[in-house]
């Protein structure tokens, strides 16, 4: 049957979305705050993966979203969904400026640029204390003020659905196309008619976007925002959940941001040893595994329901009418 | 020897690289209808010359005129959105996408491009390179022949005015070098205008219309073929003279 996967998909998420209630308040918050991370983890495949920009400013968005929001509710009595939406639209901005700023950058260099950008982010946040609120913290309205945490789960559920079909539309697009180029080989994408310069600018924008509209969540959700959302342990968290899923495709970055989450709250019985199992489960992983442990995963579950001489993998290296589009 | 409109023209080039002067005061015109030949010893500027004319390198000295317009300073998808396709010596293919999404992505980047007609195109040029039977294939599995004709496709997914390709014989088979000869003449005699660099000069000569010879930065020699390797100049550059 084609498209089976879609299918099971589709009553994963129903069976998900029915049963949610039945999750206990602890496994509920792990799960909200695995969706946080999914869509953290699918905007910087998109970046990392799909346009080979290696940023590692990417919670730093995260981080200016949420206090944006938070500030501007507080501040100006606007209501949340207008300021997470100004916090999307400043973390645009913000990314787009960075990836002007780094057009001719790429590899280390990058990383190590936007890694400088993401400390500067941080120690603002925490020496400005008196609108910050600095390492204290700073209290934020919530989104719910409700005796459970289903609410938050079904938003969180309904932002990473809006995030993944839109970054999905992007990817399968003719800009998805181009940025896959750029990734490949910039000079060839220039010479074949690709703006570079326009698509790198657009992919920081978008990709910190998403970040942006991510950190609005959780500064709504969690009711206080700290300058450490933005900070190197989470950069390096989001790399490893995107890398050990599969950097290159959206589902696969998702797939990696809720095993990762998951599967460190059931280490953390082992304390601070649970990260260095991660350390080796990330070094196992660039060393067999390339591509992500859920590539192989998602690649199968993709190719259910396909005739079977098919998912041999030798017919579709013949040429396929319409295949492409 | 050129029987149409000027597409390129390079005006007093100079290019240097530190103390080295890749290009030395090179003018260089393309007209419609051309099959210019470009050759020269390593280290001549050849490549550079392709650099500079089609954006990948600006200038020290010197400009660029596509179609009577000044390039100055204009990245390369501008130059390619005028027509100007180019190759490169090593080929620059995308490796990890398939034969026909290397060929879809010059294609979709054309105004009012759409994904069936650029698509069916295409195939139609995979079919004229012999490449429809790879075409799902990830570029990195080609051969190294069939990576310069996927190259030379790609360019001409631009429906381009004019192509500089950068040595397109170099360490092919020559079952598929007369392939590629083959299909720039077929191309040629189809309206496309054509500037190949390579140190093959037999397949250099027996192409090109009009053979332009460099040495240490400098133009040497701009004429018909069998007038220029008669030339004395010529023969003392490639003889190290």
């Amino acid at each position: 049957m084609r498209r089976l996967h879609v299918y099971l998909l589709f009553a994963a998420v129903v069976l998900a979305l029915v049963y949610a209630d039945r999750l206990n308040a602890y496994w509920m918050h792990v799960a909200i705050i695995a969706m946080y991370y999914g869509i953290l983890a699918s905007s910087w495949s998109l970046l990392a993966g799909y346009v080979g920009l290696f940023s590692l400013g990417h919670t730093a968005f995260a981080s200016i979203g949420g206090y944006t929001s938070a500030l501007l509710v507080k501040w100006l009595g606007i209501s949340i969904p207008l300021g997470m939406a100004a916090g999307i639209v400043v973390c645009c901005a913000l990314g787009a400026g960075i990836g002007w700023v780094c057009l001719r950058m790429s590899g280390p260099y990058l990383a190590i640029f936007t890694l400088g950008f993401s400390e500067i982010v941080r120690i603002t946040l925490s020496t400005e204390d008196d609108v910050t609120a600095g390492m204290a913290g700073l209290r934020t309205e919530t989104l719910f003020h409700s005796a459970t945490r289903l609410p938050y789960f079904y938003v969180a559920f309904a932002l990473l659905a809006v995030s993944l079909l839109l970054m999905g539309l992007l990817v399968r697009s003719r800009w998805g196309l181009f940025l896959r180029a750029i990734r490949e080989d910039e000079r060839a994408a220039g010479a074949s008619g690709v703006a570079v310069a326009r698509f790198r600018i657009l992919a920081f924008a978008i990709a910190s976007g998403f970040a942006g509209l991510a950190g609005g969540f959780y500064a709504h959700y969690i009711g206080i925002m700290t300058p450490s959302v933005g900070d190197l342990d989470e950069m390096a968290k989001l790399v490893v959940m995107t890398v050990i899923g599969g950097m290159e495709r959206l589902p696969t970055a998702v797939g990696g941001a809720f095993v990762v989450e998951a599967v460190l709250e059931l280490l953390r019985e082992y304390g601070q040893w649970r990260l260095p199992i991660f350390g080796i489960v990330l070094l196992l992983t660039m060393r067999f595994a390339r591509n992500g442990l859920l590539t192989p995963v998602w690649l199968g579950f993709v190719r259910l329901g396909e005739p079977r001489v098919e998912r041999r993998g030798t017919v579709r290296d013949l040429p396929q009418k319409d295949s492409a589009a | 020897m050129s029987h149409g409109a000027e597409l390129v023209r390079g005006v007093g080039l100079v290019k240097r690289f530190g103390g080295i002067i890749a290009n030395d005061a090179v003018d260089f015109a393309v007209a419609e209808g051309d099959l210019i030949g470009l050759i020269g010893p390593n280290g001549s500027g050849k490549t550079t010359l392709i650099n500079v004319l089609t954006g990948h390198l600006d200038p020290d000295g010197g400009g660029v005129l596509v179609r009577g317009q000044k390039m100055s300073g204009r990245p390369p998808h501008i130059y390619a959105g005028m027509g100007v396709a180019r190759t490169f010596q090593l080929t620059q293919l995308w490796s990890r996408m398939t034969v026909l999404e290397n060929m879809l992505v010059p294609g979709l980047t054309r105004p009012h491009s759409t994904w069936p007609e650029v698509t069916r195109r295409a195939r139609r040029y995979l079919e004229l390179l012999n490449l429809s039977p790879v075409e799902q294939l990830q570029a990195k599995n080609l051969s190294g022949g069939q990576q310069k004709l996927l190259e030379l496709g790609r360019c001409l997914m631009l429906e381009p005015a004019v192509l500089f390709l950068d040595e397109p014989f170099a360490g092919v088979h020559p079952r598929l070098r007369e392939e590629i000869i083959t299909a720039i003449r077929e191309l040629h005699q189809g309206g496309r205008t054509f500037v190949v660099v390579d140190h093959d000069m037999e397949s250099i000569f027996r192409l090109s219309r009009r053979l332009v010879v460099m040495a240490r930065g400098r133009k040497i020699a701009d004429g018909e073929p069998a007038v220029v390797r008669m030339d004395q100049t010529v023969l003392a550059a490639y003889a190290g003279l």
